[in-house]
């Protein structure tokens, strides 16, 4: 058998070889990466036309933002994540659900005086568009619980409360605990709620359902009436439908704290 | 809606155009969100909420006397009346909560009570002073600075009858004439047949 050399020459030989893949492997690699620059130019260039395109359209078009929204989800993507970034600067996606986050503070902080810091989405959808003036933008429910979703994260007391198949809006932190939430859920068809509606519907005893009272009456969410026929009525401003339409009085707003 | 007029009983002697007026002033008058809301009519247990109950019911009570052109309120009275008495939705106030109330107004300086038993009261939901500067401007206006008036002339006048001080009652419209006094604005005096005032 031919021994292949292991002197000096073979070693110097086994060198070079190696030099010359280590060149080759860099010549790869700038290959590669001037591919990839070329690429990523292109992928840019396409980002720009299309953040451009459709940047009108996100704040146009509430059903836009939807199927947009969907779309980032199904990648993984939460736009709303940072505030910086391809998405909410070059898109707006940001700056649209932030401006909408303060009107939202607003309008509550405006209300909370009457109704205790909790409000329906409809009537926080109604007052949106109010702000906004008639020629706007749309704006959706889906987009007002987005928006308060971030401002939840955001540690702003936000929270939102299923009720009669649409929400109620917190925008206080009130302790609000399942007890509580279920009895709003109750007094949502009438606007108000009595001890015996509770018991009849809930099973519980009385002391657990005047205590929930107490305690939305302390929190100022409810109102008492002694003068309703037969037992005590707890009415929620909140849930009261004529709020809708009116508007802040004078006196309220005297009495709004900043 | 069945609607029934305030006071039914005792105006029933009155003018078919007072009642038409009385209506029509009755109709105008734009009632704040509470009103309509149950509970507004039930004295709350929670402080806070009290509070701004309290506040709301000073403010309509003064808007509907505003309206009306009421200056004095009996507390009995009072309890029929639409402001206190929401015949649409079967609240009315009490009257300890009625009493409420008007100490409340006290305590602002827009109620004063007639007598010691607190069953009648005047209500200012202007000051002395805003009326004597709503009669001075009209005086200074019409270039009568150095004219003596009666009182009657002031309140019940021809001339004043577009005014806001046209038909104010006499006790007030001395204490408006009292604060112009205190400015060195007007002197009240005593003609023949009772009070007079010139303005400087």
């Amino acid at each position: 058998m031919h021994r292949r050399g292991v002197g000096a020459g073979a070693i110097a030989k086994k060198k070079l070889a190696e030099a010359k893949y280590k060149e080759r492997g860099t010549v790869l690699a700038e290959d590669q990466i001037v591919q990839m620059s070329k690429q990523l130019e292109t992928f840019k260039t396409h980002l720009e036309e299309f953040a451009s395109k459709h940047k009108q359209e996100i704040r146009k078009s509430s059903q836009f933002r939807v199927q947009f929204q969907e779309m980032c989800a199904t990648i993984g993507v939460d736009p709303l994540a940072s505030g910086k970034g391809f998405w909410s600067e070059m898109l707006g996606v940001g700056d649209f659900y932030y401006e909408l986050g303060v009107q939202i503070i607003e309008v509550c902080l405006a209300l909370k005086h009457r109704n205790g810091g909790l409000i329906t989405l409809d009537e926080l959808h109604q007052r949106v568009l109010k702000g906004r003036g008639k020629f706007a933008q749309d704006v959706s429910q889906d987009d007002l619980i987005r928006a308060i979703k971030k401002l939840k994260a955001m540690g702003n007391g936000f929270g939102v409360i299923p009720v009669g198949g649409s929400y109620l809006v917190q925008s206080v932190p009130a302790e609000l605990n399942m007890d509580h939430t279920v009895v709003l859920q109750l007094a949502e068809k009438k606007g108000y709620v009595t001890v015996s509606e509770i018991r009849e519907s809930l099973k519980w005893e009385k002391e657990r359902a005047c205590h929930v009272l107490d305690h939305l009456l302390k929190e100022g969410l409810a109102w008492l009436d002694l003068q309703a026929a037969g037992e005590p009525q707890y009415w929620l401003p909140a849930l009261f439908s004529e709020l809708s339409c009116r508007d802040v009085t004078p006196e309220e707003a005297n009495q709004m704290t900043p | 809606v069945s609607y029934t007029l305030p006071y039914r009983n005792q105006n029933s002697t009155l003018q078919p155009e007072r009642r038409l007026t009385e209506f029509v002033l009755e109709m105008s008058f734009e009632w704040p969100w509470q009103y309509n809301f149950p509970p507004f009519f039930t004295l709350q247990p929670n402080v806070d909420t009290r509070q701004k109950q309290l506040a709301a019911w000073c403010s309509l009570a003064l808007s509907y006397c505003r309206h009306r052109k009421l200056y004095t309120l009996d507390v009995l009275e009072a309890q029929e009346s639409p402001v206190f008495n929401n015949k649409k939705i079967e609240r009315k106030l009490s009257v300890e909560a009625i009493q409420v109330v008007f100490e409340e107004l006290r305590k602002k300086g827009n109620l004063e009570w007639i007598d010691k038993n607190k069953t009648r009261c005047l209500i200012m939901w202007r000051r002395p002073e805003e009326w004597g500067s709503l009669i001075y401007q009209w005086v200074s206006k019409n270039g009568m600075i150095n004219s003596v008036f009666t009182l009657y002339e002031l309140s019940n006048g021809d001339d004043t009858e577009n005014e806001e001080f046209h038909g104010l009652e006499e006790w007030m419209l001395l204490r408006s004439l009292q604060a112009l006094q205190a400015e060195g604005k007007a002197e009240i005096i005593t003609l023949d047949d009772g009070k007079g005032v010139k303005f400087f």
